[in-house]
């Protein structure tokens, strides 16, 4: 007798599977549909984001200052992507729920669980089909870019790949939830709405619950919209890209636990436990790493070049009490003036919130606004939230000379006085288009070799 | 037990094993302690109306539904449902795979997956009569077709034991005539398969033996002539027989 084991999973060749995934997410509507939306949607963005561009440069170019504070990152990048962001948020969930949610409906999903594959496999097979319909969903966003450089406009490559990292990551994300959701739904609809519900959700924690202490505020940090912030303010974050690939592969990991039909709920659910408890870890994990890169050309999220020199010198522990309520306007200052900056320049620094919310409500009034400053054993007191004053203190408390200013500090700045009106044509009309006519080449009925296709049916 | 089934599993041929299956959907019980074996290069027939449990039956075997009790034997050993798409390859009824794809895509991705040459695809598609619809897309397929094209996928597949839902539901007499030989010729060359069917006629023209499926519970099996004995109905069709035993 024959071996119950005919092909082994190991054996089977993944590239029909991926060229099946492709073919199916590039033959629905959805794809298309999301493609024509992009366009005018991401031009018109474009659009705004180099008329206020443009507004703003022609004062600039008349005063160096003013010009210093023109980046491409914030004037243009930032905006025209944000269009993309709040497509893929909507839009892209129905394109990656078609891989799934397709077969399910179909019935092709007890065929597809039957080939020699994994089931972690077949998902991760789906979310590179997904991830590379991104890709494709994004050229409307890229061509945007080239359409800046044509104008004349600078593009910083790592501030501007830093930010598409980012968008890419924020797409595998909405995509691999997209596909848990398909995983546990009984149709592609039930699918949607799960999946809308977490990235609208996102959106309402955003609005309702930032800035608020506490579990308010830990939970608005659970938002998804919160992944691309960093890569905005042109950050390169070692633990979110860590916290937002962990949670990616949970996502695959819960719908391949999802997937198989034949398995009782209790394992699934067991299996699920795991899973979650492992993703738990992973985010924990990402907490603990600090590593960062400032990808921006203005620095600014570091100290000139000098102090970050001298402060990664300083090894002592460095404490700072702030007495403020998170949601104070001077703490939100003190936080991306010089908090954060510090956090990523030395090698040990712990910040606390001195008191809480009743104690300054209560009568602490006296020691409200103040933050402390302890190094070394020395403290020190101060109510600015500007590091002009407060890095002085430190270098004191730690008894050192604040460095000399280092010479090709400063950032220029880049305005570019330019009309983005005759890219309208390109976005409203040229590129739909060309999606327009992809789209027909694509679903026209293939060439077949005759051999194949010159003998009857049955009847 | 019938004969066959007791010579069978004297001389350990049985491919296919099942025994004391058990599905339970929350209160209703489905599948009933159905046990039947399938012996190499036969077709076997699961025989019942609508709602006698013979897509249930099938799914459960091949793992796509959880059992609540029972089990499966492949070549005398125990087959874990995590397995048995290794050994065995279910074609489910009411399935219209992949809508919006090119019928010869379809073929080409099954083909690739199991590796089969341009020449067995090709005897493939000429046996089932595919060849005239490969450019269409499968939501374009009348369902006849798209039987086809499931059956294709089927014989696509290099598992020695298939298993069909419904297998001649969408042909004409002519085409089913045409589809039973496909399968008989199959069937010589070291297949077997397994068949879940209510047209009696279209089962007793196909099968070797027969599974008598009603309520859920396995009436019957064997051989027609070993039915007829068990029946005590020497002249009697399989219809008569199944209403003598159901």
């Amino acid at each position: 007798m024959r071996s119950p084991k005919p092909y082994p999973a190991e054996a089977a060749p993944l590239r029909p599977l991926l060229a099946k995934e492709i073919r199916e997410i590039v033959g629905g509507r959805s794809l298309w549909t999301m493609l024509l939306l992009l366009c005018p949607l991401i031009g018109y963005g474009f659009f705004q984001a180099v008329s206020l561009y443009n507004e703003s440069s022609s004062a600039a170019l008349q005063s160096p200052v003013l010009a210093s504070s023109l980046s491409p990152l914030d004037g243009i990048l930032v905006p025209t992507l944000g269009s993309f962001y709040v497509a893929v948020t909507l839009l892209f969930p129905f394109v990656a729920i078609r891989v799934l949610g397709q077969e399910k409906e179909s019935g092709a999903l007890r065929l597809l669980v039957q080939l020699p594959y994994r089931s972690s496999t077949l998902v991760v097979m789906k979310l590179v089909a997904v991830v590379l319909a991104w890709l494709f969903a994004s050229l409307p966003a890229l061509s945007a870019l080239v359409v800046w450089r044509i104008l004349g406009g600078r593009l910083s490559p790592a501030e501007t790949s830093n930010l598409l990292l980012g968008h890419l990551l924020y797409g595998a994300l909405v995509g691999s939830l997209a596909l848990f959701a398909a995983s546990i739904a009984e149709s592609a609809a039930t699918a949607a709405i799960i999946a809308l519900a977490v990235t609208i959700g996102s959106w309402v924690l955003d609005f309702t619950v930032a800035g608020h202490p506490g579990l308010l505020a830990w939970i608005a940090h659970l938002s998804l919209t919160q992944t691309l912030r960093p890569f905005e303010q042109g950050l390169l974050s070692g633990g979110l890209v860590l916290g937002i690939a962990g949670v990616i592969g949970g996502f695959v990991a819960l719908a391949s636990v999802w997937l198989p039909p034949g398995i009782p709920v209790y394992r699934k659910l067991r299996s699920s436990l795991l899973c979650i408890l492992v993703i738990a870890a992973i985010l924990g994990a990402a907490t603990r790493v600090g590593w960062s890169v400032d990808v921006t050309e203005d620095r600014r999220n570091s100290f000139s070049a000098a102090d970050q020199k001298l402060l990664a010198t300083l090894r002592l522990p460095l404490l700072v009490s702030v007495h403020l309520v998170p949601e104070d306007p001077r703490y939100a200052d003190l936080q991306r003036n010089v908090l954060a900056k510090l956090d990523r320049a030395m090698p040990n620094v712990s910040i606390s919130l001195a008191g809480g919310r009743q104690g300054f409500s209560t009568g602490g009034g006296e020691s409200y606004g103040e933050i402390e400053y302890v190094y070394g054993g020395q403290s020190d007191v101060s109510r600015s939230t500007s590091p002009r004053e407060i890095l002085p203190l430190i270098y004191a408390l730690a008894r050192v000379s604040p460095p000399a200013p280092m010479s090709g500090d400063g950032y220029p700045g880049y305005p570019l006085v330019a009309s983005a009106e005759a890219s309208l044509f390109w976005f409203f009309g040229g590129l739909p288009l060309l999606v327009a006519l992809c789209w027909w080449w694509i679903r026209r009925p293939p060439a077949l070799d005759n051999s194949l296709v010159d003998q009857g049916g049955l009847s | 037990m019938s004969p066959t089934e007791q010579f069978a599993n004297q001389c350990g041929v049985p491919l296919l094993r099942v025994s004391g299956l058990t599905k339970r959907f929350g209160g209703d019980l489905a599948i009933d302690g159905a046990t039947f074996l399938a012996l190499p290069c036969e077709i076997l027939g699961i025989i019942g109306p609508n709602g006698a449990g013979k897509t249930t039956l099938m799914e459960t075997v091949v793992g796509l539904l959880a059992a609540n009790s029972g089990e499966v034997l492949w070549c005398g050993k125990s087959l874990p449902a995590s397995r048995r798409r290794n050994a065995l390859f279910y074609l489910p009824d009411g399935v219209r795979p992949y809508q919006d794809q090119v019928t010869a895509e379809v073929v080409a991705f099954f083909a690739g997956v199991y590796r089969r040459s341009a020449a067995e695809i090709d005897a493939i598609l000429n046996s089932v009569g595919l060849k005239s619809v490969l450019h269409k897309r499968v939501h374009a397929l009348s369902k006849g077709y798209n039987r086809r094209l499931l059956l294709a996928l089927g014989l696509l597949a290099p598992h020695r034991l298939v298993l069909m839902d419904e297998p001649f539901d969408g042909f004409d007499l002519r085409q089913t005539r045409d589809i039973i030989g496909v399968l008989r010729h199959r069937a010589k060359g070291g297949r077997t398969f397994v068949l879940a069917i209510h047209q009696l006629a279209d089962a007793e023209r196909v099968c070797d033996r027969f599974v008598l499926l009603a309520g859920g519970q396995v009436r019957g099996s064997g051989t027609l002539d070993e039915l007829r004995a068990e029946t005590s109905l020497p002249e009697g069709s399989l219809e008569d027989i199944f209403l003598a035993l159901t």
